[in-house]
């Protein structure tokens, strides 16, 4: 017994010491990965862009607020942390970083004082900003965005979570990579989509697995796991190359329109993914749109042919699909309209055949097919009976201005309805996944509708 | 294509487990949002007896009762008026924007005994009319038949009914309108959605074959002369 | 003046289809626009969505998408000695309100004129002589052609997404279209939508007698569409609520589906809903306008809006009503034909026939706007004036736009209107119905034009349109003509009853059941100062930098849908903003 009692201490003692030096240990910050010339200065606008790319002001706008501001929630499992201010005011956002300062941030997770920043703000991915872009956005936000004074809420963690030398054990094992980028595709176009993807369009973010202490499994393209699939604030983020790839059915040219207009001929991007076009992607340029589409396109082994153009312009007239081989029975089933079909068609029918038809494909470019719906299949069921319950927006972007907006169905649907419907859309046209139950959609109602307008959407394909 | 698992049934009428609240629920959040005007679950409603009026008079509501019985009667196949709820429409339609022409042009002056042709000339609103015509063709139904128009028997309803339709009723100029109005109204309270108050159950979309709010059709645009199957569904999601 | 506003370069009245085709072309320019609009906004989620709009009641029969008649209204006489008194409830046409205007509540049947009707005067005196123009028929040439304004159609049609087959490519006549069409540079943006059974039926009959049907041409998009703009339409389903209502499904061609949202992002672009313009303010000299005074429902106050260019693109009533209370153009006078603003009002006539097939389906509830099938083998170039005795054509056609049980529910003739014969008839005879109708023009006359109301009033205390207007033989000759052949067609159809609706030659204009909202004239372009207030840019002759769209500028009705000439004229006068005006401000002609 006192043997064990002492092996505890001396355990104990060691955990002292080893979050005494998590706490205590100066931390130390990566060097720029690329020594620029002295008098080196960013093209005008390239500090913009890079923000585009790189989505800074989706995350760190609230619903409402000043741009850059901060201050919006970002939920999690373990309680809710707000964004921070990166307007350059000296009090209250990063007003006077210097340059090393800003990319020990992007790079290392490090604040100006040297305090870890929540990993929700994706340095694994930032890490691979080239020096040119870090350098380009510190210009940016130091004498382009408008300072705004303004304090964030504390975070709402419980303890341990809200100690943030825990942050530090943990980019330990996460920040083993080496920071700069390292294009791999032997193409200068590849190589810039491998870039944009890996660095500041930060998809493994949300498109990679996590790991057991969850870091990002695959931050870069040579890793196996890079964009096969991950989930986010309860969303399946659909696996981007592989068998199981939402993709690789996708001529490039639809892949392009859906990174520049969030949408295309089967699929419209609600959620994350909406918010990611709405503030990132419709304003890249076209090549580097491209670049990204056929860089996806290229890692999953595809061909990555360049599109003649982005989105297509129209005038452009696109028929509706007809149901195909897979699709036929439940669409012939649908179009007898027998007062005999089972109650998730009938809620099909009352509901929702209106605009995806009894084909269950939709209309292209603005009303999303259902079958082999990533969304309609997912084990996480939440982001598809929200959209149910709640409805979703696809927001206009200067190609395709106009906003896709499906109304809600609270008030018109109980929990046996959509639990009916939404198991109906899971084996309907071919598709295969498990039925929902009324007590599920019950929760999902319960837990009410996301506080934010897109905070829990979800990508709808 | 099998029923998923959870809802065996493949029938669903009115009485489906878990409507009923449903129901409950959505007509007092439309209600609450304003979207549309407050109703109650189908099934739940009370007996037109002890329906809460907000504009008819007591009277009133028992001419109304009678007349709309003769309009669109019971007997026969399809739901009458009164199944239809019509009288609750009626009364629900004259409290609120349409009874007292808050849209219309009603700016003086008026000639009521222009050509009809020219449209309402009437200075009165619908729901004034209707107190104020009510009276009158009643004191005639006593004049003529003795007794009011309520309990006349059926046959001598229909005979008062033609002379006000046919003018042969003398009212005031004003009111000259009434029987269109009364019989256009019942006609929208049998056939407008439930969410109005009348078509109760969508009995009467049912009766002839109009599905209701349900608004698309794309596939049948090709299936010629065949007749449609699928019941109907109203704006609140009742299935028929 | 309670208000006064910071200038602005362009001024547009009324945010419907042909404000947002100014505010386009006219952002496009880098001006800075402000339009103003009367209603409140729409879009289609969530003013327009599933399943609230689908509400026959409130949208079919209470109007609750159009202008209030307590907002405004007209009065109506059908001469000049009855006393006008106010349409107080809609009836014979329903006006719209709010962005959109009635490019929201419209069906979406898209036409363009004749190349005759365009210079009619010319075209029936070459033929027959100008002695078998009656002589109180003010009929004219447009003072401009069919062949100036096509590429400006097709603009129209290509940013409306309208769906269609062509029938005249380049004076190419092709199977299937409209051979008595206009020539068309390139065919429609879409492919026809398919038909219901009444038009498969009516198709096969037409044909059978020699005649050339084709289906309806218009805004109900028959796959999904992009035009110039990025702006998207989904394949129409046929939902069956199509006029009256906006369309929840973003397939009826409207500014909303088509022009808005890219209008919206233009950073020189602006609107303002519960704007009512109140009147056209004048400089000084009186040779331009300086701006408008609106009354702004948030504040109630009024609010001058200087600006250097006002576009009046309200519908044609408040247009006509701006200009005779703002004093643009001379009132129109019947009594000496003097005059300009208010002349050669014009309208539309209609008639059908019911045939009741007891055996056959229709399901009416499968419809959409511009459904049908129609031919025009007695349209305005195909008929023989001289020998038929009137001016004037039509089309024909079968549609089903809606089986809406309220309004829609024909019966055979004899049929009681109530009781145990009427709950008897409409279960047996509800989809067991199809018609045919005519749509026909209605020439201008002396005695039929617009000016201000002497007694009624709106709610701001300025006086009502005053409409006079009525049906005169030469119209009524036409539409019995047709009523014989339609007639003559339904019978070959062989149906169990029928039952004809026209207009006698005793019939005058009534007020109350609905006929069309295609009111023409008052705003009419002409050639001379003399002939109307318009010039061919539609520009005030008197004011410079005033101009006026819409179906006002008609000089007489065609015998279509005025949409498409809407369309057509506001991109032509668009054009001619854009290249000579805004480089040269003053008059274009």
């Amino acid at each position: 017994m006192k043997t064990v009692l002492r092996l505890f201490t001396a355990l104990a003692l060691v955990a002292v010491l080893f979050i005494a030096g998590l706490i205590w240990i100066p931390v130390s910050r990566t060097p720029a990965s690329e020594a620029l010339p002295a008098d080196w200065a960013p093209e005008p606008g390239a500090g913009e862009y890079a923000m585009r790319a790189g989505d800074c002001m989706a995350c760190h706008t609230a619903e409402g607020g000043a741009d850059f501001a901060g201050g919006r929630a970002i939920h999690s499992p373990l309680g809710t942390i707000y964004t921070a201010n990166i307007t350059p005011d000296p009090e209250t956002g990063i007003g006077g970083w210097t340059l090393d300062q800003f990319r020990a941030a992007l790079v290392d997770g490090l604040s100006a004082d040297g305090s870890h920043l929540y990993p929700a703000m994706p340095y694994e991915n930032y890490r691979l900003l080239t020096e040119g872009d870090i350098r380009a956005l510190h210009t940016y936000f130091m004498e382009e965005v408008q300072p705004v004074r303004i304090d964030v809420p504390e975070p709402d963690l419980p303890f341990p979570f809200n100690q943030r030398w825990g942050i530090r054990a943990l980019n330990w094992l996460i920040l083993t990579h080496d920071s700069g980028f390292n294009g791999i595709m032997g193409d200068k176009v590849l190589d810039r989509g491998q870039y944009l993807v890996e660095g500041p369009g930060h998809c493994a973010a949300c498109h990679s697995p996590r790991t057991a202490y969850m870091g990002q499994d695959g931050i870069t393209a040579d890793q196996p796991a890079f964009l096969t699939g991950g989930y986010i604030d309860g969303q399946q983020a659909p696996a981007l190359r592989g068998p199981g790839s939402v993709i690789r059915d996708w001529p490039t040219p639809e892949l392009t329109a859906f990174l520049a207009t969030g949408r295309n001929f089967a699929a419209t991007a609600n959620g994350e993914m909406g918010l990611v076009v709405e503030h990132s992607l419709q304003y890249l340029t076209d090549a580097d749109i491209i670049a990204m589409a056929r860089f996806l396109k290229a890692l999953d082994g595809q061909p990555h042919d360049p599109p003649e153009m982005t989105v297509p312009r129209g005038p452009l007239a696109r028929p509706a699909a007809q149901a195909d081989a897979r699709g036929e029975a439940t669409a012939r089933m649908l179009t007898e309209s027998s007062p005999d079909m089972p109650l998730g068609a009938r809620v099909f029918m009352d509901n929702c055949a209106q605009c995806h038809f009894v084909t269950g494909r939709g209309s292209p470019e603005i009303f999303p097919a259902l079958q082999d719906n990533s969304l309609v299949l997912s084990d996480e069921i939440t982001p598809l009976v929200s959209i149910i319950l709640w409805g979703a927006t696809v927001e206009g972007t200067a190609q395709r201005p106009m906003p896709l907006v499906m109304q809600g169905y609270e008030a018109r649907l109980s929990d046996d309805d959509i639990a009916a419907l939404t198991s109906f859309l899971r084996e309907a046209w071919g598709n295969d996944a498990a039925p929902v139950s009324p007590e599920a959609v019950r929760d999902i109602r319960d837990d009410g509708p996301p506080e934010a307008r897109q905070d829990d959407g979800a990508l709808m394909d | 294509m099998t029923a998923p698992p959870q809802n065996p049934k493949p029938h669903f009428p009115l009485s489906h487990p878990g409507r009923r609240q449903f129901l409950r629920v959505s007509a007092a959040s439309f209600a609450a949002a304003g979207l549309w005007p407050s109703t109650v679950a189908a099934q739940d409603m009370p007996p037109l007896k002890d329906y809460p009026r907000a504009w008819l008079t007591e009277n009133e509501w028992v001419f109304v009762l009678a007349a709309v019985a003769r309009l669109i009667p019971s007997d026969g196949e399809g739901p009458g008026a009164i199944e239809a709820r019509v009288p609750v429409f009626i009364d629900r339609e004259l409290a609120g924007d349409f009874g007292a022409a808050t849209d219309w042009y009603m700016e003086g002056p008026h000639q009521p005994d222009a050509p009809p042709e020219l449209g309402w000339q009437s200075p009165l609103s619908p729901a004034d009319i209707y107190r104020a015509a009510i009276p009158l063709f009643d004191e005639w139904c006593v004049s003529r038949h003795g007794t009011a128009f309520a309990d006349l028997d059926a046959a001598m309803q229909d005979e008062a009914l033609t002379a006000l339709e046919g003018g042969d009723v003398p009212l005031p100029p004003e009111l000259r309108d009434f029987f269109d109005i009364l019989l256009t109204n019942t006609k929208e309270g049998y056939f407008s959605d439930p969410i109005h108050g009348g078509n109760h159950g969508m009995a009467a979309w049912v009766h002839i074959g109009f599905p209701g709010a349900r608004a698309h059709y794309r596939e049948w645009v090709g299936r010629h002369n065949i007749p449609y199957p699928l019941g109907p569904v109203s704006i609140s999601g009742e299935r028929a | 003046m309670a208000r006064q506003d910071p200038k602005k370069e362009v001024v547009i009245v009324g945010l419907g289809w042909t404000g947002a085709i100014m505010g386009m072309e006219l952002a496009e320019e880098g001006l800075e626009i402000l339009a103003l609009e009367r209603g409140p906004d729409r879009r289609t989620v969530p003013e327009m969505k599933y399943p609230e709009m689908i509400d026959e009641l409130s949208q079919g029969e209470r109007h609750k998408m159009m202008q209030r008649p307590s907002q405004s209204t007209i009065t109506i006489r059908r001469d000049l000695h009855e006393t006008a008194l106010p349409m107080r409830k809609w009836g014979s046409f329903l006006l719209g309100n709010g962005v959109g205007g009635s490019g929201v509540h419209w069906n979406g049947q898209n036409w363009r004129p004749q190349p005759v009707e365009m210079g009619l005067r010319s075209y029936v005196t070459d033929r027959w002589g100008a002695a078998i123009i009656p002589e109180d028929m003010t009929i004219g040439d447009y003072p401009v052609t069919y062949d100036n304004l096509e590429p400006f159609f097709d603009r129209f049609e290509y940013v409306a997404g309208i769906s269609g087959i062509a029938g005249n490519l380049n004076g190419e006549i092709r199977e299937g279209g409209n051979p008595f069409e206009g020539w068309r540079s390139r065919d429609y943006p879409m492919p026809a939508l398919p038909v219901t059974y009444n038009g498969a039926k009516f198709a096969e009959a037409a044909r059978a007698m020699g005649y050339h049907p084709f289906p309806r041409p218009g805004g109900n998009a028959s796959t999904s569409y992009v035009n110039e703009y990025g702006m998207q339409m989904g394949a129409c389903n046929f939902c069956g609520f199509c006029e009256r209502y906006g369309c929840y499904q973003y397939s009826k061609s409207s500014p909303q589906t088509t022009i808005l949202a890219a209008l919206f992002r233009k950073p020189n672009f602006s609107y303002r809903t519960g704007a009512e313009v109140l009147r056209v303010e004048m400089a000084a000299d009186g040779l331009t306008a300086t701006g408008v005074t609106y009354f702004d429902e948030d504040t109630g106050e009024e609010v001058f809006q200087p600006a250097d260019i006002v576009i009046l693109a309200a519908y044609q009533i408040e247009n006509v009503r701006l200009m005779l209370i703002s004093g643009i153009g001379q009132p129109y006078d019947p009594a000496t034909g003097k005059g300009v603003t208010g002349k050669n009002y014009g309208y539309q006539i209609t008639g059908s026939t019911s045939m009741f097939f007891r055996d056959e389906h229709f399901n009416p509830f499968v419809g959409s706007g511009i459904n049908g099938v129609c031919i025009d083998d007695f349209g305005m170039n195909a008929i023989d004036f001289g020998a038929e005795g009137f001016i004037g054509g039509a089309y024909i056609s079968s549609a089903q736009t809606n089986g809406q049980p309220i309004r829609s529910m024909p019966l055979p003739e004899n049929t009681p209107e109530w009781g145990a014969g009427w709950k008897s008839a409409i279960a047996e005879w509800y989809g067991h119905e199809m018609s045919i109708s005519h749509h026909a023009s209605v020439m201008s006359y002396r005695g039929h034009y617009c000016d201000l109301d002497p007694t009624y009033r709106d709610r701001h205390g300025r006086p009502l349109m005053r409409i006079t207007f009525d049906w005169h033989p030469n119209e009524l000759r036409l539409n019995a003509f047709l009523q014989e052949k339609i007639e003559a067609l339904a019978r070959t159809m062989q149906p169990d009853l029928m039952k004809s609706s026209y207009k006698d030659f005793d019939s005058r204009y009534d007020v109350r059941p609905y006929q069309t909202t295609h009111n023409t004239g008052g705003a009419i372009m002409s050639q001379t100062p003399e002939g109307g207030p318009l010039n061919r840019y539609l520009q005030a002759w008197d004011k410079h930098n005033v101009f006026v769209t819409g179906a006002g500028a008609f000089v007489q009705n065609t015998q279509y849908n005025p949409t498409g000439l809407v369309g057509g004229l506001a991109y032509w006068a668009a054009d001619a903003i854009r290249r000579q005006y805004l480089r040269n401000p003053g008059p274009l002609v």
